[in-house]
């Protein structure tokens, strides 16, 4: 019961901001992605089977909370969840370049998978690939400060580093 | 592939599969599942919770607000009183002109909790249901215009599907000229409100009123919904293509007012 507590706690703050302060930004054009940045802070913090349960069950009380298409954010995320996961046994979790990196491709691939599901004609493809991009500009930096300031508040680093494999000994 | 890797790894593996292959076959069925209870069991869950997060917001807004709403009031007050002597003048021309009263609307207020959809919202959850008297079909507007129309109503929340639901249509005219048209959301080649089936021969122009039309059986007549944004030729070539600027804040919503739809349409989504 404890261990679903912190999961269902990030879960239930990740859809709140995103039915409230974040949907207000996302209309003036400042998409920030919520559901990719929660995922992968699980995923990096838990590895790539407690990043597969996340993404999935976040995904799909996201996709019970939209009208149409059930199974479009549970499928991606919980894919994103499973790779960062797996990412995070070779990379240095608490570096900000790396944050960067993976939350910049983490909202790349879930926007564009996302929005798939609503483009119209060729001629909409432009607007909807910089809306993709402005999310992945936007949401990189802001989450890696996010992380930052979580590190400055616990003290502690947040993620630890890379698991380090003892080689064969001769 | 899997002997090559070690138990739990495996075991992940198998897990996002099996996640991924769910996922699949609610893309593909999804649609046939009953998720409005499901969706009705998450707005319960929520709503305490978007109160409280929406608590700090309203609370910094409300004292801007009351001045606001003061001074509005005031203008108000002297409006009412030019609106009630033409009022009355108005009723007695309409005796002499054999013309049938018109009737007012009964305003239900309700809280907005949560806007669900991006960009635009496209859904809205309302702090009042059944045991409130809000059933489907009911019309939901602001002081600005139309918002939307309940299409799922639970006994202490309520669900608004707003005119940004690509699924929504709302028959509109304009003001003064009477042209007549459909309102859509359309997300091609951006996402925007539409006035459809308008001939190319109508004459409307940029910054007119658009109100619903005596056409509409779920909406009474006259509610502002938007004004003329933007001229343009449909890609058929055979009628235009008007964008709309919606006259309620959709994105902004934090209060709103349900109408009862007419009651051949109550309890119908």
């Amino acid at each position: 019961m404890k261990a679903l507590l912190a999961p269902l706690s990030l879960i239930v703050v990740a859809l709140l901001l995103r039915s409230t302060a974040l949907s207000a930004l996302a209309t003036r054009g400042v998409l920030l992605d919520v559901l990719a940045f929660a995922t992968l802070v699980w995923a990096m913090a838990r590895g790539e089977a407690g990043g597969a349960n996340f993404g999935f069950a976040l995904g799909l009380l996201a996709d019970l909370d939209a009208a149409h298409w059930l199974g479009r954010h549970a499928l991606v995320l919980a894919l994103l969840g499973y790779a960062i996961g797996r990412l995070s046994h070779t990379l240095v979790r608490d570096s900000v370049r790396t944050q960067l990196v993976l939350l910049f491709l983490a909202t790349l691939i879930h926007e564009t998978w996302a929005l798939s599901f609503e483009l119209g004609s060729v001629g909409s493809w432009p607007w909807q690939a910089l809306r993709v991009l402005l999310a992945a500009v936007a949401t990189a930096p802001v989450g890696a400060l996010a992380l930052a300031i979580a590190r400055w508040g616990s003290g502690q680093p947040l993620f630890g580093h890379a698991e380090s494999q003892p080689g064969p000994s001769l | 592939m899997g002997g090559f890797l070690p138990p739990a790894e495996r075991r992940s593996s198998a897990l996002v599969g099996l996640y991924a292959a769910l996922s699949l076959l609610l893309l593909v069925a999804g649609e046939r599942l009953p998720q409005a209870p499901l969706r009705g069991i998450g707005a319960f869950v929520f709503a305490p919770l978007d109160r409280l997060v929406l608590a700090a917001d309203r609370a910094s807004t409300a004292w801007r607000e009351n001045q606001r709403l003061h001074e509005r009031l005031a203008e108000l007050e002297m409006e009412n009183a030019r609106l009630r002597d033409e009022g009355v003048e108005n009723q007695r021309l309409r005796e002499e002109l054999t013309l049938p009263p018109r009737h007012g609307v009964e305003l239900k207020p309700v809280e907005v909790l949560a806007l669900a959809g991006e960009p635009v919202p496209s859904a809205a959850t309302l702090g009042a249901g059944r045991s409130q008297g809000v059933r489907e079909g009911d019309v939901v507007v602001t002081r600005e215009g139309l918002v939307g129309r309940i299409g799922e109503s639970y006994p202490t929340l309520a669900r608004v599907i707003l005119l940004t639901d690509v699924n929504s249509a709302v028959a509109c005219e304009v003001e003064s000229v009477g042209v007549q048209g459909i309102l859509h959301y359309v997300t091609s080649p951006y996402p925007r409100l539409t006035l459809t089936g308008v001939p190319l021969g109508d004459t409307v122009r940029v910054g007119q009123l658009v109100l619903t039309s005596g056409l509409s059986i779920r909406f009474p007549r006259s509610l502002p919904v938007g004004r003329v944004a933007r001229l343009g030729v449909d890609p058929s070539g055979l009628s235009q293509d008007i964008e709309i600027a919606p006259a309620a804040r959709l994105s902004r919503l934090r209060h709103a007012f349900v109408i009862p739809g007419p009651d051949s349409l109550r309890g119908r989504p």
